[in-house]
């Protein structure tokens, strides 16, 4: 349940922004990242549907290859 | 600059550290890329991987799942919370619900959500009755439930408590006679949220060495090196190997956002007791919100034992790291992720469920056996 997903921001609306990976959009809250400057492009980690931080578009590259390894083991 | 885990694996074994040494880590997310990637086969043999206390559901108060159960099953409200909640189970007469997946069943509104922000529009499509969303979760997903009240949260949103902080679990099994690891691995998405700064006391009170890792095979292996490396050097401090998520001081508008709307104190937790300073809890500002002060009927302080997992089941041990999963008599046999007896099969972070579904399949008791008869 710990476990963050990294996701880029398509489009924001004040603290709700809609964010993507692996094609697969969802409706992201910003309010824990609120005085950060953010924007459409950047990526973010994110957990139960809330950003907790944001990381470098390397980094969320490199850590889709590990929830592709768990995806595949739970299927 | 980061290195490959193949780097790392080589430095592991260049090391030439060959004293038996048992690393912990408290995340279950950890304990799945360990398991998943192997890295148990891979590293050298002196070195012992050991699950401690990673799972929130594994951990969550009996009488808190019975509560919302109870809560379910005889008031007029909409149940939410985290799907593996679900098939938690608690110890009842035969014939009554237990776990919310059966008070579903029996007729109770219980629905799973993925995000605090569906228990909001949940409440928000449903605003003539009451929904009680029961929170279990370690600091990472109870910062987001914080987050969900400070932003204002409807007034028929109730949220039933369970969150609970990862390093007091680990504080007590260091203030015990036997805390079972010289080395600790510290949660990555923990110290996002809360700050690696949490976990200096395993250094500087118990001189264990502790590193802080991310979720990938290649960052796990630089904690594994950099404790190891503190253990050979006569070292101590607290590595962070995920620099580039977890920065000084955490996220401190989490933080605020937490400490604004909850408090910290002492907390039950499920098969280990009451550990000091570990739970949070809303405060008096928050109260309406609070289904603990709404439904005080329901909370049932007669169930708040230690011990009160599923008959056989071993969980208490397998969550402070005392036995591995292979070592529960009914691991694989009586307990499977289809027929889970206890909260450590059940739950994705679960150290059993983890094991399994990574291909763990014998269990020790029955290899022994075996391995009598044969010889
Ligand atoms: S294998 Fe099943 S019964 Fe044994 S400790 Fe794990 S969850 Fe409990």
């Amino acid at each position: 349940m710990c476990l963050a997903v990294p996701m880029q921001i398509k489009t924001i609306d004040d603290f709700q922004c809609v964010c993507e990976a692996r094609g697969i959009e969802r409706e992201v809250s910003l309010f824990m990242l609120q005085g950060e400057e953010i924007g459409p492009g950047d990526f973010v980690l994110v957990h139960v549907g809330y950003a907790i931080q944001k990381v470098s578009a390397e980094d969320a590259a490199s850590s889709w290859e590990l929830f592709d390894e768990i995806l595949a083991a739970d299927a | 600059m980061s290195h490959s885990a193949e780097y790392w694996l080589e430095a592991l074994h260049g090391l030439g550290f060959k004293r038996p040494v048992r690393i912990m880590n408290v995340c279950g997310g950890h304990e799945r890329t360990i398991s998943l990637a192997g890295l148990r086969g891979a590293i050298p043999g002196n070195i012992e991987l050991v699950p401690g206390p990673g799972c929130p559901v594994c951990i969550c108060p009996e009488e808190d799942v019975f509560e919302a159960i109870q809560l379910a099953l005889h008031e007029d409200i909409i149940l939410v919370t985290f799907g593996d909640m679900l098939r938690v189970p608690v110890n009842v007469p035969k014939r009554e619900p237990r776990s919310l997946e059966q008070a579903r069943a029996a007729g109770g509104d219980i629905r799973p959500i993925a995000s605090p922000s569906e228990a909001v529009r949940i409440a928000k499509e449903n605003a003539s009755r009451r929904v009680v969303f029961f929170a279990a979760g370690f600091e990472t997903t109870t910062a987001p439930v914080a987050a969900m009240l400070a932003e204002g949260a409807p007034d028929n949103l109730l949220v039933l408590l369970s969150g609970r902080l990862t390093w007091p679990a680990i504080a007590m099994l260091l203030d015990s006679e036997k805390a079972g690891f010289d080395a600790l691995i510290a949660p990555g998405h923990v110290a996002t949220v809360m700050g690696p700064e949490e976990w200096q006391f395993v250094v500087d009170k118990h001189n264990i060495p502790a590193a802080v890792a991310g979720f990938r095979p290649d960052t796990l292996l630089a904690a594994m090196y950099s404790v190891l490396r503190q253990l050979k050097d006569g070292k101590r401090f607290l590595d962070n190997c995920y620099q580039e998520v977890v920065l000084p001081g955490g996220n401190r508008e989490a933080q605020r956002q937490l400490n604004e709307v909850m408090q910290v104190g002492d907390a039950n937790w499920r098969g280990v007791g009451v550990i000091p300073d570990s739970g949070f809890a809303l405060r008096d500002s928050f109260a309406a919100h609070d289904a603990r002060r709404h439904f005080r009927a329901y909370a049932d302080d007669s169930r708040k034992r230690v011990g009160e997992m599923p008959p056989g089941c071993d969980c208490a041990r397998v969550v402070l790291g005392k036995i591995y999963p292979n070592q529960c008599r009914l691991y694989g046999l009586g307990c499977t992720p289809r027929k889970p007896i206890g909260p450590c099969m059940v739950s994705d972070e679960g150290a059993c469920r983890i094991w399994w579904s990574s291909g763990y399949r014998e269990n020790e008791w029955e290899g022994r056996k075996k391995r009598q008869s044969v010889g």
